[in-house]
This record gives C-alpha cells, structure tokens and sequence, in this order.
C-alpha cells in the first residue's frame, strides 16, 4: 500500500502546523502541502493533486462550502474532507451536497480524523443527513431571530398551534430544553 | 530548568492534540488537557502547572472567567490565552482578568513556544492600556449569561454552582435588568455583545 499525499487548509498556523505534526505520526500519511486560504487552496490543488485534503470550512478569503467545487475543478481526482468546528449534521450535509466526501468536527479526536482520512481515501463518502425539514429550518431562523411563537404564526400564515408542535420537536431533535439554546443553536446553524 | 508543566485547554479535542503534538518535542510537558472551563479549574487544582493554555471559547465557563479563577486558586500557574481573534477590547478584559499573556492561533508554533517559555518565567506579556471597559456584569452573571445561553435550566445552573435555585433566579432578573433583555433572543444577544464566548455543547464533544 502506498502513502496518502495529503494537504491541509486551515487559516490558523497552529491548528495546521498541530494537525501536520499529528497526521505525519502515521507511517503511511504524508503532508504534502499546507497553507491557510482559498486562494493558496486552489494553487496547491492544482500543483500537487493531493489525494486527500483537509479543508476548514471557515477561511478568510472564501466560505469553505463555495470552495468545494472549485477545489475539485482543479484537482478532480482529490477527495476533500471538511474540517469544522461545529459538528451539527447540518454542515456535514451540506459539505457533502457539495461535492465533499464528509466532515470531521474539531472536537473529534485523532484517532476519528485518521479513520476518517483512510475511509475518503479508500474511496468512501462518509455518511451525512438531514435532521431538519425544510419548514423546521424556516421556523428555526425565525425563533433564532428573536420572534415569540406568535409572531411566527403570524408571519408563515400558519397557526399559533402549528408553531408550538414545530418548536417541541425542533428541541426534541436537536436535543436543547430551553428556548435560549434553541435560539444560539439557530443562529449557529442558520447558513 | 526542567520541563515546564503546562495544563492545555480548548473544547475542541483535534486542536488540543495537535498543539499538545506541537508542543511534545520541545521542553515543554503537557500534565493535563481539559475541554471546559470547569475540567479544567480542577486540573489546575490537582496539578498546579507552571502554564495554563487557555482557549477563549469553553462550555460551561469561558476562558476570560476561567482565568480570573485560576488567578486566584493556583497564583503560580500563568495564565496565557489562546483566541482566534486579534480584539483589543477582548486583549483588554483578558488582561485584567489576570492573564499574562495571549497567543493567536494564527501564530508560528515558535512564537507560541517563546511566550510559554517567559510566563513560565514569571514574565508578563501583557500591558494595561488603560482604556475603561464596559463591562456592566459581576463576574457571577457573566457565568449564569453563559450557561443560560448554553441551555442550562435554573435547577441546573443551581446544582452547578452549588446556589439555591432563588439566588440563580435572582441572578438572571438582575443580569437581565442590566442588559436590558426581555427574551431568550435578547440574552443570546447580549452574550455574543460582551464577548462571553459560548460554546454550545456538542454531539461527540468530550
């Protein structure tokens, strides 16, 4: 078996140059290339065709989902695996809707990020899905927006009871027991 | 010297193993790691480092509370911040909250080695620049603002700070009243306004 060429995107120098020295410690990985924007992603997909690359949704100079494409334009052959520091579905989702072949949150351990790399690289799209409807997310934005249950109704043309049911099971799934974490779960996840 | 003893925390463990990797080779002795604000006020409790690492962005209690605390409990231990953002007003509270230096994560593992190794030495990195603060919450209600925002109930929010209920109800109408909010919305709000940085725990998040 050979070595895994991979590349790594992330805007901050420690969390890169930490990732680099913990993927290097597997003898058939090897770092080919590193740097921390879109602009220096798209220069190192296109010279080094990685076979992985570890790519942070989160950059300065382009919103890492947009990048997807035009990574894969330049090096079609190169499995991208996000990299993110929220680990709702939602991202992972939408990261793989995009061409991504799955997202590993920066919570998870090493361990998860190597097993994760070795599965894109044999081939593998991790799994991904949809916890929430479209008319879920809808309702989310809004009560992320600060309006009562009421103004919700009101505005959708549907009823007050409705938009109570759609709250109950918002918190059901997304697993929060008071209003004020559903309202910061939404403004996290609303993109 | 001998190795320096360094408590490493950050809420996301990639990043926490990827500095300590960073760290491993050079003099520098990772004791402990923690991924909360509360884990990691008992690691310092237990092991008295020399260095405390300290992301911005915790559950539970953030970095900036976090510090005023280990201040307080373990003097010897110097406290460096580690944040993605280059903020004065932010460079500013942490300062006051008694922390002697910070290190964007946007740094050079040498700059961050460099710092590490003078607060070790008892050196301080950071300087007051005088500029008032608006800082209109005790330190008390900035951590209920945290863990109201992170979804925490009353009767949790008690049980954690060994409070009565009614004092954690007494301190939420208060922070409330002073930040002027009416609703859940407006709490989230004012959070993100005074910069206590909320980590929403996670699936899978240690």
């Amino acid at each position: 078996m050979g070595t895994t060429r991979i590349a790594i995107v992330d805007d901050h120098a420690l969390v890169r140059d930490g990732l680099a020295r913990l993927l290097t410690l597997e003898t058939d990985f090897g770092v080919v290339g590193s740097c921390g924007d879109g602009a220096g992603a798209l220069e190192l997909a296109a010279a080094l065709r990685p076979d992985v690359i570890l790519l942070d949704i989160a950059l300065p100079d382009i919103d890492g989902l947009d990048l997807i494409a035009k990574v894969l334009d330049r090096s079609p052959e190169s499995r991208v695996l996000m990299l993110s520091m929220h680990s709702e579905p939602e991202y992972a989702a939408a990261a793989v809707a995009r061409g991504a072949r799955g997202l590993v949150a920066k919570s998870a351990s090493a361990e998860a990020l190597v097993e994760a790399i070795r599965r894109v690289a044999a081939g593998e799209t991790l799994p991904s899905e949809e916890r929430l409807s479209p008319r879920e997310r809808e309702i989310l934005a809004l009560v992320a927006a600060g309006r009562s249950n009421d103004e919700v109704a009101c505005e959708l043309g549907i009823q007050r009871k409705t938009v109570d049911g759609h709250c109950e099971r918002l918190m059901e799934k997304l697993d929060v027991h008071t209003r004020a974490a559903l309202v910061a779960y939404g403004r996290r996840i609303a993109f | 010297m001998g190795l320096i003893r360094v408590v490493l925390a950050d809420d996301h463990a990639l990043v926490r193993s990827g500095i300590r990797a960073l760290l491993a080779s050079s003099g520098v002795d990772v004791v402990a790691e923690a991924g909360d604000g509360r884990s990691l006020l008992r690691e310092v409790r237990a092991h008295r480092p020399d260095v405390a690492l300290v992301d911005v962005s915790m559950p539970l209690l953030d970095g900036i509370e976090a510090t005023r605390r280990i201040a307080r409990l373990s003097p010897q231990t110097g406290v460096v911040i580690l944040t993605m953002h280059d903020d004065r007003s932010f460079v500013a509270r942490a300062r006051r909250a008694g922390a002697r230096a910070y290190v964007v994560k946007d740094s050079a593992v040498e700059r961050l080695l460099e710092v590490v190794r003078r607060v070790a030495a008892g050196e301080t990195c950071l300087v007051d620049d005088g500029e008032p603060l608006d800082e209109p919450l005790t330190s008390r209600e900035r951590e209920v603002l945290q863990l109201v925002v992170e979804g925490k109930t009353n009767g949790e929010i008690a049980e954690l700070l060994h409070r009565s209920i009614h004092t954690v109800r007494n301190h939420r109408a208060r922070l409330m009243r002073k930040v002027g909010a009416r609703s859940a919305a407006d709490l989230v709000t004012a959070a993100e306004r005074l910069g206590v940085a909320v980590a929403l725990p996670e699936p899978g998040r240690e």
